[in-house]
Parts: C-alpha cells; sequence; structure tokens
C-alpha cells in the first residue's frame, strides 16, 4: 500500500508562489499513441522473448513533474500511460488496477485522481475493435482514514486483448513515490521522465540488489518564469522567508529520463526473503528545498548521521527516553542489589514485557508515548523499547536506542527516515554489548525476533551521535539431537529424543510450540514423522533462551524386511526427506535469516541374532571453502552402531551465483541422510 | 477478530451478532466451572441476542456478550463487530474490558472501534462496511463485555442462534430469544440440541447452560453439523427494500424469480442473432447450450462486486454483455439468457459453493448460500454450470459444487435438487511409466498421468502455468524423488470428456540408495501416500470422507545390464470398510519389472470408534507405498 509520512505533508507549504502558469511540458514523441492499437499487436499469440508471460507491458510510460499554481504552489503531477497485451486468462488480474491516493492526515491535502481514460482492444475478423471504459467501470473507495483506492476494471477482456488506460494524479504532497522499473511480467518499452524544479532537490537511487539495471540520462534544462505581476515570492507566512529579485525570472529544471527496451520479469523464487526488495526501480529522496538563488532553504536528511540525529530530536523518541518519573517507585526494587548491568537488562526487560503488551506496530516513534503505554499497558514498538532503555539508564545502565529497518522494509537506498522502522535497545558494559526487543515475549538477551534481523543497526548516544551496529546473531544457534534406537524384534523401533536448541533456533521453536496445549505439542512433532508415536513429552526453558525438549517414541514403518535382511536409515525421521531447492537456477539469494548449526548423534542398538552387512559411507563435505560443512560418520562398535553428523551453516547468505554448486551439495546431504543400513541374520 | 471473507463467488451480507447476562461473577476468570476450561481458549460467559421483528422490514437487535480469553488464540471469540450498510444501522457499540478480577480497565465506545470497507481480498469493490474492536490485550485471561444495538430494514438474514461458534470456545450461558411485534409468521428449526444441555422455552426462545468446548479433529464432519443452531425466516421479509414471501422454498423460489431475476435478462438484439447464428447448425438442447457456454467463457469474466439487494440481486444481462466481466450472479443470468434466445431453458441456481461439500437445507428456506450456477434440464440428469471460470470444461462441477443440495430458482418456484456425484470410477488417475535404471542408481522415465472427475480438478491446475512453474510443480507433485530433473512436459487437456493427460519426461540422479554392493529401489515413484491422519488419543468427532476416488499404478522397470534383483515382495491386499488397497510386483524377464498398485478410497460417513480402524488403514497404506526392492550390482 501506498502511505507517504504524514510529516512530509508539511513541505509543500515551504514555497508558495503567486500568480504563475503551468511550467511543464514534455515533449510527445512516443512510438505508441494513446487510443491506436496496431493488428500485429492483436495478434501475437505468446511473447517473443518471455513465452511464461501470461501479459506484457507493451508500452509503460510515466511523467512525473511540478507545477506551479496560484494559491497552492508547487504541485506534483504523475501521468501514468501503460498499455499491456493480456495472452490469456491467467492474465486476466492484469485488467484491473488500483490506484492508491494519500488522503493526508488531516484531509485537508490530499492527492487526486484526473484525467482517467481506457479502452480495450479486440480482434473481431480482421478488425480492431474498441470498448471504452466507462464509469461504471471505476470505482471509489474510502479504505481507510489516509488511504483511497480508486480500482478500474477495463471491459470485454479476451484472450490476446490489448488495454490501455491513462490517468494523471495531482498531488499536493513533495515526497516522489518510488517508481517502479519491473514487473512480474516483461515490459517492452518503457519511457519514464522525472522533472524536477530547482527549488527542490532530490538524490536518486536505484536498488542494487535488482537484476536489471535500466540506462538512466540525467540533463537540465533552463526555463523561464513568465512574471505577469512582474514579481514573485518565494515566501510563505510560516517558513523562511526571501525576496525574489524581479530579473531573475529563469530556472533550471533536472530531468531524470529512462528509456529501455525488454525488461525481463520480476519471478519469484522460494527463500529469497521479500521480491520487493529485488524489483528494479527508482527512488527519490528530497534532500534540500533551494531559494532562487540555489541556496539551501532548508535541508533534510541526507546521511545517516543527520537522519538518525532527527529521529532523535522528535520528542516522540528522544524525549521518551529521558521521561522517568511515572515509573521510579514500582521498578526501585526489581534491579536492587544488582551490579551487572546486563542482569539488570534482563529483570527490567522482562519487567517491560509482563506490564506493556506490543499492538502489532512498527515505528521509531512512540505512539502512545512511554507514560501512556506503561499506564495502559500497550504500545508500538518505540513506545516498548524506549520505555526499556528509560527504565535501564535511571537505573544507572548505559542503555541506548538503535535504529533498524525491518526484513518487510527491506534496505533502504538511500539515508531517509523512512529507511528506519523499528527500534530496539542496546546495553553496553566494558567494551561488550547486548540488543534487546522488549516486544517479544520469547526473544531474550541478543536473541532478537527475525523481523529484526535485516542489514544494520543504528546505534544513537544521548549526544545524538551515532554509528552502526552489527545486528546479526554473533552466536551460531545450535540444534544438538541425540537419537537412540532400539529394534524390537516385530521390526519396530523405539527410542528416545533428546535436543538441545539454542539462541535464535530456540526462538523459533518457541513461537511454534509455546502457545499449544500438549495434546497439539505431540501431533505437531508427530507431523510428518509417518507411524510415530510419541510419548512423555517435555518441553523445557534453559538458561540463555536456550530449549531442551525430549520425548520417547515408537516407530512401526521404518524397517523394512527383505528377503530376511533389514534395511533401515539411520536418522529415521530425523532425516531430510527432500532438498526445498528445486529451481534450476536463481536470480537471487537464498536467506536463511540466521546462521546455524544441526548435530546428531545417532545412537542403535543392534537387535539380538542379526549382524551388520552394510554401513552407509563416512564421508565429509565442504561448500565454498567451509562457509558451509556436513560430515556424516558412522561407525560400529560391538552391539551398536553410531553416527554422529553435522550441518555446519556459517553465512545465512547463499549468493545466486553459487546456487548451482549449493544445490548439488545440498541434493547429496539429503542423499546421504537416505543411504541404508543392512543387517542380516547371524 | 473476524472479517466478512466470502469464499470466491458472492458475499451475502451476513450481520453476526450473538447474545445477553448480566451477574458479578461473570466478569471474573477465576469464577468459571473447571469443565468449561478444557479444550477452550474462551469461554462465552453470557451471550444474550434478543430479535425484535417489528414490521417485514424492520427489526432490532441487541446483543450483550461477556467473554472471558484465556490466551491469544480466544481473542477471536470477543464477536465485537457489526457489519454495516445502506439499511443496517448501527445504534450503539460498546465494549468494557476487565481484568482477570473483574475490575474494569478500559472502554470503548461507538467512535472507538475502527471502521472498514468489508472487502475481501478477492473483492473489487462492495458497498457494505464493519466496524470492529481492535484491543490488545494486556494479560491473559481478560474479559470482555460486548453491547451493541443495531437496527435493520432488512430481515432476510435474521441472526441465528449458533452458541457455539467455532472450535475450542465454551460457553457458559446464553440465551436467544425472537420477540415478534408484528403479525408476520415466524418459523423456526432447531439443529443438534440432543447432544447439548439446551432449553427449549418456545419455538423463538432457547438458552443453553454449560456447553463445553470442541477440539479440532481432521476429518471431522464439518462443525455446522455438529454444533447446536436456531434458525429463523420470516414470512413476510424485506430484502433492500424488496418485499418477499418465504413459508417455503417454493415461495422463496418464486419471489427469487420474479423479484431479483425477472427484468435483468434482457439482452441485446445483437447478442441474440448471433447466439443465434452460432447454434443454427444443431437442434439438440445440450449442444446448444455446449455451445453457448463456450461463448460465454470466451467474452467474459470473473469480478467480485458487491453492490446493491445484499449482494443478491444480478447485474442486468445488457450490462454484463456490454462489460463483458460480472460476479457469478451476473454471469449465470446472462448465461440463461443467452441459452433463452436460443430457445433452451434454465434455471438460476442457489447454492454453497466450497471444496467442503455443504448443502442447501431441503426442509427448511431461509436466505442462505454462497454462489450461484445455471442448471441446464437434461432428461433425468441436469446440467450445472460453472459461469465464473473461463476454463471449467461444460457440466463439470466437481471439486466446488458436486453432490449436494442446491436451490432452482424456477417460473413456479423453488426446488431443490442433488448436483452430481463423482463416484470412484468418475474420479481417477491412472499413472503409467516406463523407467530405466542405471547400474549406479539414476532412472530416467516416461510417465503419463491422466485423470478425470475430482482429481481431474486437482491435477488441471497445472495447465495453465508457465513452464517455469510447471517445472516446479511436477517436483514438487513427486517430491519423493531427489535431484528430479523434468524434461519435457506435454499436457492435454480433453475438455470434451474431461480427461487430462500429462506426459512428462523426467530423471533423477541416485534414485536408488547404494549400500555396498546393492542399490536399494523403490518401485513406486510417481504415486506414494506419505500422509497418516493425526493420532488421536481419544477421537472425540465422527469422521467424514468427503469423496470416492480411485488411483491405478502401472509401472515397467528397466534394469541395465549386470543387475539382478537379489530380494522383493511380491505383493499385498488390503480391504477394508474405508477402501481397497493392492499392489502386485512381477519380475517379467532378467531385466524387467512390473509394479502396479490399485487404491480405491470410498466416501462415507463414519462413526470416532471407527477412526483407529481408518488411521491403520491409511498407515498400512503408507508403509506398502516405501516398499523396495533389492538389486545386486556385478
Amino acid at each position: 500500500m501506498n502511505t507517504k509520512p504524514h510529516n512530509l505533508s508539511k513541505m509543500k507549504k515551504l514555497l508558495t508562489f503567486t500568480a504563475l502558469l503551468a511550467l511543464v511540458t514534455f515533449a510527445k514523441a512516443q512510438d505508441f499513441k494513446f487510443g491506436k492499437v496496431s493488428k500485429e499487436e492483436l495478434q501475437e499469440k505468446v511473447h517473443p522473448m518471455d513465452s511464461s508471460a501470461n501479459a506484457a507491458v507493451l508500452s509503460k510510460k510515466e511523467r512525473i513533474y511540478f507545477v506551479l499554481t496560484d494559491y497552492d504552489g508547487f504541485m506534483q503531477h504523475r501521468e501514468v500511460t501503460e498499455r499491456i497485451k493480456i495472452y490469456n486468462k491467467e492474465g486476466y488480474d492484469w485488467a484491473t488496477k488500483k490506484i492508491f491516493l494519500y488522503q493526508g492526515s488531516s484531509g485537508a491535502k490530499k492527492e487526486k485522481v484526473s484525467n482517467l481514460k481506457g479502452y480495450t482492444y479486440n480482434l473481431e475478423g480482421t478488425k480492431v475493435a474498441k470498448t471504452k471504459l466507462k464509469k461504471d467501470g471505476m470505482f471509489e473507495e474510502d479504505y481507510n482514514d489516509f488511504t483511497q483506492i480508486n480500482t478500474i476494471t477495463m471491459p470485454n477482456i479476451q484472450d490476446g486483448c490489448v488495454i490501455e488506460y491513462t490517468y494523471k494524479i495531482v498531488s499536493p504532497f513533495l515526497v516522489i513515490d518510488d517508481v517502479a522499473l519491473q514487473y512480474n511480467v516483461p515490459i517492452n518499452k518503457i519511457n519514464v521522465k522525472i522533472t524536477t524544479p530547482q527549488f527542490y532537490r532530490y538524490n536518486k537511487f536505484n536498488n542494487t540488489k535488482a537484476s536489471y539495471f535500466p540506462r538512466v540520462k540525467e540533463s537540465r534544462e533552463k526555463r523561464t518564469l513568465p512574471t505577469r505581476r512582474g514579481s514573485f515570492l518565494g515566501t510563505s507566512a510560516t517558513e523562511n522567508t526571501s525576496a525574489y529579485n524581479n530579473t531573475n525570472n529563469s530556472y533550471f529544471e533536472d530531468i531524470l529520463t529512462i528509456v529501455d527496451t525488454n525488461v525481463p520479469a520480476l519471478k519469484e523464487e522460494a527463500y529469497a526473503g521479500s521480491m520487493g526488495n529485488y524489483i528494479s526501480k527508482m527512488s527519490f529522496e528530497l534532500s534540500a528545498i533551494l531559494n532562487e538563488f540555489g541556496a539551501p532553504q532548508k535541508s533534510f536528511s541526507s546521511t545517516w548521521e543527520q537522519v538518525s540525529k532527527s529521529i532523535y530530536k522528535r520528542p516522540s523518541f528522544g524525549d521518551q527516553i529521558k521521561r522517568t518519573n511515572f515509573f521510579d517507585d514500582d521498578i526501585a526494587s526489581i534491579a536492587a542489589g544488582i551490579d551487572n548491568p546486563f542482569q539488570k537488562a534482563a529483570l527490567l526487560s522482562n519487567y517491560v514485557k509482563t506490564k506493556v503488551k506490543w499492538n502489532g506496530y512498527y515505528g521509531v516513534s512512540a505512539y502512545k508515548g512511554t507514560k501512556d503505554a506503561y499506564k495502559e499497558g500497550e504500545g508500538n514498538v518505540a513506545d516498548i523499547n524506549l520505555l526499556l532503555i528509560a527504565m535501564l539508564k535511571s537505573q544507572g545502565v548505559n542503555a541506548n536506542p538503535v535504529l533498524v529497518s525491518t526484513k518487510n522494509n527491506g534496505v533502504p537506498l538511500y539515508p531517509t527516515r523512512k529507511g528506519f522502522n523499528y527500534v530496539i535497545c542496546m546495553v553496553e558494559n566494558q567494551g561488550q554489548y547486548v540488543l534487546i526487543d522488549a516486544t517479544d515475549k520469547f526473544s531474550s538477551l541478543n536473541v532478537l525476533p527475525e523481523r529484526v534481523l535485516n542489514w544494520k543497526g543504528r546505534l544513537i548516544k544521548d549526544d545524538g551521535s551515532s554509528n552502526w551496529v552489527s545486528l546479526m546473531p554473533s552466536q551460531q544457534s545450535q540444534e544438538s539431537t541425540s537419537l537412540n534406537i532400539k529394534l524390537e524384534e516385530d521390526l519396530s523401533i523405539s527410542g528416545k529424543v533428546r535436543q538441545m536448541i539454542t539462541s535464535n533456533l530456540a526462538l523459533r521453536y518457541k513461537k511454534r510450540y509455546m502457545g499449544l496445549s500438549k495434546d497439539d505439542q505431540v501431533k505437531s512433532i508427530e507431523e510428518d514423522k509417518g507411524a510415530i508415536e510419541v510419548a512423555n513429552l517435555k518441553l523445557e526453558n534453559k538458561d540463555n533462551n536456550a530449549l531442551a525438549i525430549s520425548y520417547d517414541y515408537e516407530l512401526t514403518d521404518a524397517i523394512d524386511d527383505i528377503g530376511g535382511k533389514l534395511y533401515f536409515s539411520p536418522l529415521l525421521f530425523m532425516a531430510e526427506k527432500e532438498s526445498p531447492f528445486k529451481l534450476d537456477e536463481r536470480k537471487y539469494p537464498i536467506d536463511f535469516s540466521i546462521p546455524f548449526k544441526d548435530k546428531y548423534k545417532v545412537n542403535i542398538m543392534l537387535p539380538q541374532g542379526y549382524k551388520v552387512e552394510t554401513l552407509p559411507q563416512s564421508e565429509v563435505m565442504e561448500f565454498k571453502g567451509g562457509e558451509i560443512k556436513f560430515s556424516f560418520v558412522v561407525k560400529e562398535n560391538g552391539n551398536f552402531i553410531q553416527l554422529s553428523s553435522e550441518f555446519d551453516l556459517k553465512s545465512a547468505y547463499i549468493d545466486s551465483a553459487d546456487y548451482s554448486v549449493f544445490k548439488e551439495f545440498y541434493g547429496k546431504i539429503v542423499e546421504k541422510q537416505a543411504e541404508q543400513i543392512v543387517l542380516s541374520k547371524i | 477478530m473476524k472479517f466478512l471473507k466470502m469464499p470466491v463467488a458472492c458475499v451475502f451480507l451476513f450481520l453476526s451478532t450473538f447474545g445477553y447476562s448480566q451477574s458479578d461473577s461473570d466478569y471474573k476468570a477465576n469464577t468459571i466451572p473447571l469443565q468449561l476450561k478444557i479444550k477452550a481458549n474462551a469461554v462465552v460467559r453470557f451471550d444474550k441476542q434478543i430479535v425484535e421483528v417489528n414490521d417485514f422490514d424492520d427489526m432490532y437487535v441487541t446483543t450483550t456478550r461477556i467473554v472471558t480469553v484465556f490466551n491469544e488464540y480466544g481473542n477471536r471469540h470477543q464477536n465485537a463487530y457489526e457489519g454495516y450498510d445502506n439499511n443496517t444501522k448501527i445504534k450503539k457499540m460498546e465494549a468494557r474490558i476487565y481484568n482477570e478480577s473483574g475490575k474494569e480497565i478500559k472502554k470503548f465506545k461507538l467512535r472507538d472501534f475502527s471502521d472498514e470497507s468489508a472487502v475481501s481480498g478477492g473483492t473489487l469493490y462492495s458497498d457494505s462496511r464493519v466496524k470492529y474492536l481492535s484491543y490488545t490485550p494486556v494479560k491473559y485471561p481478560y474479559t470482555i463485555e460486548y453491547v451493541s444495538e443495531v437496527q435493520m430494514k432488512s430481515t432476510a438474514f435474521v441472526p441465528q442462534w449458533h452458541p457455539i461458534d467455532d472450535y475450542y470456545v465454551s460457553v457458559e450461558n446464553s440465551e436467544y430469544k425472537i420477540i415478534n411485534n408484528s403479525d408476520i409468521k415466524i418459523r423456526t428449526k432447531s439443529e443438534n440440541f440432543d447432544a447439548y444441555n439446551i432449553e427449549v422455552i418456545s419455538d423463538t426462545h432457547v438458552k443453553a447452560k454449560n456447553l463445553n468446548g470442541i477440539k479440532y479433529e481432521a476429518y471431522n464432519p464439518g462443525i455446522s453439523n455438529i454444533i447446536p443452531s436456531l434458525k429463523p425466516a420470516l414470512s413476510t421479509f424485506n430484502m433492500e427494500g424488496v418485499k418477499g414471501e418465504n413459508n417455503n422454498w417454493e415461495d422463496f423460489g418464486k419471489w427469487m424469480y420474479n423479484k431479483l431475476i425477472t427484468g435483468t435478462d434482457a439482452i441485446p438484439q445483437s447478442a441474440i442473432d448471433e447466439v443465434k447464428a452460432l447454434t443454427a447448425n444443431t437442434t439438440d438442447n445440450l449442444e446448444k447450450a455446449k455451445q453457448i457456454y463456450q461463448y460465454m467463457q470466451d467474452k467474459t469474466r470473473y469480478i467480485s462486486v458487491q453492490v446493491g439487494i445484499g449482494g443478491w440481486k444480478p447485474m442486468d444481462a445488457t450490462d454484463v454483455d456490454k462489460l463483458g466481466y460480472s460476479d457469478c450472479k451476473g454471469l449465470t443470468n446472462y448465461t440463461k439468457a443467452l441459452l433463452e434466445a436460443v430457445g433452451v431453458p434454465s434455471y438460476y441456481t442457489v447454492v454453497w459453493g466450497d471444496d467442503d461439500i455443504k448443502s442447501i437445507d431441503s426442509e427448511f428456506s431461509v436466505t442462505e448460500g454462497n454462489h450461484v450456477i445455471l442448471c441446464v434440464p437434461n432428461n433425468e440428469e441436469n446440467v450445472f454450470l460453472e459461469c465464473t471460470s473461463q476454463t471449467n470444461p461444460f457440466g463439470f462441477t466437481a471439486g466446488f459444487t458436486d453432490d449436494r443440495d442446491v436451490l432452482l430458482v424456477t417460473p413456479e418456484g423453488g426446488k431443490i435438487v442433488h448436483t452430481k456425484v463423482y463416484n470412484a470410477d468418475d474420479s481417477q488417475q491412472i499413472t503409467t511409466a516406463n523407467v530405466s535404471l542405471t547400474a549406479t542408481g539414476d532412472i530416467s522415465a516416461q510417465v503419463e498421468v491422466k485423470t478425470t472427475g475430482y482429481q481431474y480438478n486437482l491435477h488441471e491446475r497445472v495447465v495453465n502455468k508457465s513452464l517455469r512453474d510447471q517445472k516446479l510443480s511436477y517436483k514438487e507433485y513427486w517430491d519423493n524423488i531427489n535431484n528430479l530433473e523434468i524434461a519435457l512436459i506435454d499436457i492435454n487437456n480433453n475438455k470434451e470428456d474431461v480427461v487430462l493427460t500429462e506426459s512428462v519426461d523426467l530423471k533423477a540422479s541416485n534414485y536408488a540408495s547404494k549400500s555396498g554392493s546393492r542399490l536399494i529401489l523403490m518401485p513406486n515413484m510417481f504415486n506414494r501416500v506419505t500422509n497418516i491422519p493425526p493420532r488421536y488419543e481419544k477421537r472425540n468427532l465422527d469422521f467424514k470422507l468427503q469423496r470416492a476416488y480411485k488411483d491405478v499404478d502401472k509401472f515397467i522397470i528397466n534394469l541395465p545390464e549386470g543387475v539382478a534383483v537379489e530380494a522383493m515382495g511380491e505383493g499385498e491386499k488390503i480391504e477394508s470398510n474405508f477402501g481397497s488397497y493392492e499392489y502386485k510386483i512381477e519380475q517379467l524377464n532378467d531385466n524387467k519389472i512390473k509394479y502396479t498398485r490399485t487404491y480405491i478410497m470410498n466416501k462415507g460417513n463414519y462413526n470416532k470408534e471407527d477412526y483407529n480402524a481408518f488411521r491403520d488403514f491409511k498407515k498400512h497404506i503408507v508403509k506398502l507405498d516405501k516398499t523396495k526392492i533389492v538389486l545386486k550390482v556385478n
């Protein structure tokens, strides 16, 4: 959804000109004339370069420019014209388009749609039939307080048809929304032009994680203001006033042009995280508003240091961690007598977790304010974690906020306040530090919810200075499993499983199991493990956020008796049954979220009257010089077979360039785990 | 919080409201009888709903509901929301939150409730809205008291009584009462009262006490068939300004025909001429219907636009003709108009559309259903057309509207009929494969999967995918084969006979696992059952197998030189009430093995006592499907 920060709505006020005409025109040089579609376009049955495409954007044209108006100053205009070919029924969704309009926080300033027109073209015999989009295909809906959705749905959609629509959004806001340069269908021709007047300085960024980069051209053109009244003022009632020079009535515009052909479709890949991180796009950062002499009248965030400082200066941020009087009495006793700041942090974060529940909202600004959140027992991320920081500070602990961009917020392309959408707490002592997020009941010191494990964090100190900190868990999570196997005479198996799980893996397991009833925990453990019955299940919280799981099991379908010999694989139900990496190739990395280590110790007691005939071969494999290691060591030891196996993943990311090697590596692991032990009668 | 989320088809406006009481102890979490805390995430302490019927177009619903919530899963049982539109006015909405010991900690007034469009994901536009409570609990347990008063002009949907409305919620007290201030006759029907502690004061006044929570169990027969309910219907009702009569399905159907359908079914002369010309080459009604169905599918698409008459009146057929899109009602009505133009009679048909089989209640007429299809009468057997799909074969209903009672809307009135039942022989999957094995355990194979009926419905989804996604689909479908590579895909979708034939050439390295000088090969490569139904210490609910089907498999496995069979089973046969299974392995010659397998599942309703037997049946199949052949490599 397209929402914009409320505080930027104000910026528009900064420049108020009087008595001027619309300035901006754009060249009408285009191959695609609106309202004229060729027979060839309609006859095309499949996309010539991507036969998997259900639809294709034949032409996408977007113009963003600023128009000076008498009363409202510069207004942002965004014209969008798209011509889309729909090959088959799977592409019919492209016939419906939703336009999100930001309605401002007060409702006084809002975005509006105009010049909305559309046609559907079909081939009837040899003739091109054209159906117009009418009012009955347009819907306006107040989605919520901030957003209006205008939906259009094109008439007369049939396989092979071409649709075309054009509209303009007029916005009183200076924020330029990201311009998408890629869709999940191919774009044949893209033509984007963004023109910004010299008074607004935008920094421009393209997404470096994308696999497609367009050709971008930047230029500058001179414009003359027809000064009907002889002068215009760069003034506004509330902001900086600067007299304009009568004679200086020309200014320049910055123009960014993207003209390209054959933009490939963005295709979904499993385990890549949010595909939004990989779309090709242009982002625009308003860095300054200038006066007519070209000097900055007002500057905006341009370095992460400045961004951090401006966030810190907000009353809803910096002030929140200074206010302590409302909880002083309540917490005095909690950390009394404890000197270790990390211990204090553990106690107080638990206290905050019981007192204030997270309402599910992210944010770097306190929504209710720490005081009200504390009183009402509910708050957003900033309410909760800033409260924790305030409490820790009041107890003499060196605690400070760390700004974060969550996984679904992605990695920002440039320093912007939107780049941070979350805040956590950091405690430092004698060169060591811990990170804490008190919004999650299962998280603990240095074990953060996965939504936070993205990019890096920005630590802000009391004086407003800031620097980067790594958010990646310093400790590799571990899952250590001991599996005891006893083969019975009736070919069933019984035994015991003991697992010790640490750090973020423990957090994952706790989220999965802790909310369930005992019955459902057992059912969840039994799932996908074949004909198993689990008993005496115990889940136990251990120190440092670890989780211990133990249970007894009986398994009736694991052993095959073929021709008097017994066949089974030593990891039983613990074996990975299939490789999840099925794509032949990838464009984007695999994201495991956290580094981890899986360890197995299996102890198999042989049944009476049988001996080992064949064991799987022991093997050690490495991927990329040890970034991932796998070992599988089987030994016979008297009446026992012992297996120890380890999967060691040191980096959570697998680069797409390494994918085919990794896929093969992982496939081998699955194969190895499926290898059979053969027992024969003595 | 629950939204008015509806299936892909129509959205009918439901106003879900619930019950009333007052006693101080209801606000305290610690006064709940122990029995009610078992299998419950929340307990409805007191729930009272009064429905005042003042006239056929004037109904006033008062709800008071006190719920104690034990954990985050229980929040959904607050039921603190009301849907509304132009004909529904929310007069009062209030909520109070109490802590464990019954002390009030928070209060919400009407303006504190969130307000949103009740548009669900698939809906393009809807004029219905919803107000709901958005409250983040600080601590569990807590108790919420919710009070609402709603004035409705539409009386087609009188709130029904479902004291238990979901799994894992128990009920201490629930009361429901209709006060009839009019001379309109009100009929009611009760269901599943016997197994519960329910006091019937009159046909329109019921109370329930201490109803235990119900635990979800797999293969359950559908919660609505388990829980007690009371359904009311007014003999004279109003649906958004349209007055109607409803004493039985005949009345109701007649009203629908006259007031909702008639007048919406005109189509332009050009369309009439076109379909007449199209069908000129035949006199057979069914053949004409086929041609017109194809015509409609090519011309239109499905879009959900819910406006007017509670989402019950179809869009004008003229508009559908012009725009080329509509929802299920509009597309069905349009198809009906096209058929009429060529002299083929057909009936607008109201149904519950879902993969789960659910019938319109043949015994009690009340506004119900969530979807509309078209019935073309054809001698003994009615043909049903799904008009929202552009790809569905003619007359094919398996998976969404098969095997259930539906309401035909005819000029003479409503009629209940049953849709097509797909038997095991109608829903087949026949897999044949010719497999070559190498001495290192690699396989290559030509596989063909032929499906009909319900199984056609499951496989057909692959047809319109891109090649890349088709490849992924087959890798998922045969996820028992590691390192699978798909070389060639050829799919033939025979819509005339409704048979899908998928031909796939594939290979996989190391399919047979090595063990010293042996290869261990699972001969069932392409149709393995791996899922065992969940185990229950004590099964509480009866269970249901919704549809019958049949799988037949025949794989020929060619062995390379120097590889010989060391050991293998011969086969096994299982017979049970739930179905039958048989597999066989034969050695045709030194280097050829034939694996055959036939698996039939019956449909039916079964007692909970039989659940373990059903589980054992499936468990046995899972085990036999993993049967191995041991090969010796020389």
